[in-house]
């Protein structure tokens, strides 16, 4: 219901945004897939994104001035979120967000160029243009980066197999999970591994017996796979279940720390780059203290990525002189460096060329059934983001 | 179907209440925490009476309206759901077995085929649910006046039927079938906004079988399953979501009315 009530207010918002109101803050459009088949991926980012947003104002806003969100759903669809891109920016939002699927960046890239607002992508993927040499306009801080988790999630494979690796390799069939499986198949071949199967499986398949069983008889000992979280885990699931033993490495999605603790299999690892609340950080506490204060009914483990979110945008406003505009804006976003607090394996650097990050750092992570806990099998591991 | 046999209205919000049961079965494992038949009991209760009460909420309204008003009110009544479930559950994946304190084991069936206790318990339950509608069709009096409002409700209400008490009843046990289905696919694999999609495949099987058809659907169902995961095996995986529309556009131009479907049934544009 609390949601229900937000949505509403802030639609009211969108209303009074342009009258007045909005020279008296910061105002920051977003648009999201906070309902929909997609909603348990984007919509833990803005809620906790906003519950950040929401402290700092109570602790007296950012040089002095609060910051207003504006938060429209777009349930994950183009024509919703172009019609929401372009509402927010006649509310002169001065940044829009987008925390929504891939096929919602068309339509909202097309509206923020033509008015020439920057858009920063918060736990939607980063696309390629994000990476150097970036589009001016387009910023991303999502944990996942495409060719990179490869990279990482590979090199571990390498570092781990005592045996040589026959491959199998798993996706959903969504473009940019795709071309990454692609990416990851060659890459498997010049790191000496024998990729022997590739399922693509559509979203969302009810069962993923018929594409377990086709990795399976492929005899892979390990497999990777980069997708949703449910494509990901049904995958494993179900290879599981038809008795496949070896050992499976997939991307660390929000809830990965909670479902390694129901899954407690000693093989299935997850690789991601932000850290576990099992750290008990004191940024942690504070996101546990702030998420309370919400009420907000998420495991406290989905929220990182929006804390992150929250930290960048506060940054970015901190170096935005008063009265702000987009072009100064942008201006902040080509020359940031965000202090994550451990949240990440270093701080979050966006430079005129790259707006990504200069440095992506991995972990890796299993359940231990000896220690009945979810251990760490790999610590911050770096890599470079170069053109 | 059961909806289609005796009200002539085909419920869009089939999926949708198919969830409904699932995350009821959430609810009151959640509730009755270390209970787990108890939990199962009552979600059964409750799905019955949600079918009962959509029926004496939205559906009697539309009594004398033309079918087509009835069948937009179910698709009116899916979106509601859909919406109301994300607002009461939020948008998080769910996992009922483990609410409820089971695991679903790996079960040998002979070589190296294997099948989880839970898809078992779906085989399991989707024949009890057949018998049993069998049974209280053929030899119970509410079953012989529910085929006989099917066949003609005019006739029935004229012989003292009470068609409403009917309807919400048909309606019950469509809502406690498709509930019950839900249930069990999501303790198989998880409970999460994408499962309104695997309601959306029930059609082209009733379809296929006939609408009015119980067998019907039943056959339509195998058929329908057996080319998504064949197709899938031997041709492409990418297939599995347009084989079930294959399968009934096939039907559709062969024989319109299904497999089991009655011919006079169709109504021609």
């Amino acid at each position: 219901m609390r949601r229900a009530l937000g949505i509403a207010v802030c639609a009211t918002g969108v209303a009074a945004a342009g009258t007045g109101a909005a020279q008296d803050a910061y105002v920051i459009g977003v648009t999201a897939g906070m309902t929909g088949p997609a909603a348990a991926t984007y919509a833990p980012v803005i809620d906790a994104m906003k519950a950040y947003l929401d402290h700092v104002n109570s602790k007296g806003g950012i040089n002095g001035k609060p910051v207003r969100l504006i938060i429209a759903d777009d349930t994950g669809e183009p024509s919703r979120a172009g019609a929401n891109a372009k509402r927010l920016i006649g509310d002169k939002a001065l940044m829009i967000v987008n925390s929504s699927l891939s096929s919602t960046f068309a339509p909202i890239l097309a509206e923020t160029k033509r008015a020439g607002v920057p858009l920063y992508y918060a736990g939607a993927v980063c696309p390629k243009e994000t990476y150097p040499p970036a589009d001016p306009l387009q910023f991303c801080s999502t944990a996942f980066g495409a060719t990179l988790d490869s990279q990482a999630a590979l090199g571990f494979v390498r570092a781990q197999a005592k045996e040589p690796v026959r491959l199998g390799l798993a996706a959903m069939a969504i473009p940019i999970a795709r071309s990454e499986i692609d990416y990851a198949e060659g890459l498997s071949k010049t790191l000496g591994m024998t990729p022997v199967e590739k399922q693509i499986s559509p979203p969302p398949a009810p069962d993923y017996t018929p594409f377990a069983t086709k990795l399976k008889e492929a005899n892979p000992n390990w497999v990777y796979s980069w997708s949703p979280w449910v494509s990901q885990v049904r995958t494993f699931e179900a290879l599981r279940r038809l008795g496949w033993n070896g050992r499976y490495v997939t991307w660390a999605h929000l809830n990965a720390e909670e479902e390694l603790v129901r899954l407690k299999d000693g093989e299935l690892y997850v690789f991601g780059t932000n850290a576990f609340f099992q750290d008990d950080l004191p940024i942690h506490a504070e996101i546990r203290a702030v998420t309370h204060k919400a009420n907000l009914k998420y495991p406290i483990s989905y929220l990182t990525e929006g804390f992150i979110a929250g930290l960048v945008i506060e940054s970015v406003l901190k170096n935005t002189a008063w009265p702000p505009t987009p072009q100064k804006v942008t201006a902040a976003m080509n020359n940031l460096k965000v202090d994550l607090k451990g949240l990440r394996g270093g701080p979050l650097e966006w430079t005129k060329d790259n707006h990504f990050r200069t440095r992506q750092y991995y972990r890796v992570w299993k359940w231990d059934p000896a220690k009945q806990a979810v251990v760490r099998v790999q610590d911050w591991m770096p890599i470079d983001v170069k053109q | 179907v059961l909806i289609y046999r005796v009200s002539r209205v085909i419920s869009l919000a089939h999926g949708e209440l198919m969830m409904l049961g699932a995350y009821g079965l959430f609810a009151t494992a959640s509730l009755f925490s270390g209970h787990p038949l108890v939990a199962i009991a009552a979600s059964a209760v409750l799905a019955v009476a949600v079918g009962g009460l959509v029926y004496l909420a939205l559906m009697r309204r539309m009594t004398g309206e033309s079918v087509l008003a009835a069948v937009l009110a179910t698709i009116a009544l899916g979106i509601l759901l859909r919406g109301a479930m994300v607002l009461v559950w939020g948008p998080q994946e769910r996992h009922p077995l483990q609410a409820l304190g089971w695991a679903n084991a790996s079960i040998p069936i002979g070589g190296a085929a294997k099948i989880s206790a839970v898809s078992l318990a779906l085989v399991l339950a989707t024949a009890a649910v057949y018998l049993g509608l069998w049974l209280f069709l053929r030899y119970t009096r509410w079953g012989i006046r529910m085929r006989a409002a099917g066949q003609n409700s005019l006739l029935a209400a004229q012989r003292g039927i009470g068609l409403h008490g009917i309807y919400a009843l048909a309606w019950g046990l469509a809502t406690f079938t498709g509930g019950l289905a839900g249930m069990l696919i999501a303790c198989d694999s998880a409970l999460e906004q994408t499962m309104v999609v695997i309601g959306l495949k029930a059609f082209p099987a009733a379809l296929v079988g006939g609408l009015d058809s119980l067998l019907g659907a039943l056959l339509g169902s195998i058929v329908v399953a057996a080319a998504e995961v064949l197709l899938i095996h031997y041709v492409n995986p990418l297939l599995s979501d347009v084989v079930p529309f294959l399968v009934l556009l096939a039907m559709l131009i062969v024989r319109p009315w299904g497999l089991f479907g009655t011919r006079e049934e169709l109504d021609r544009v």
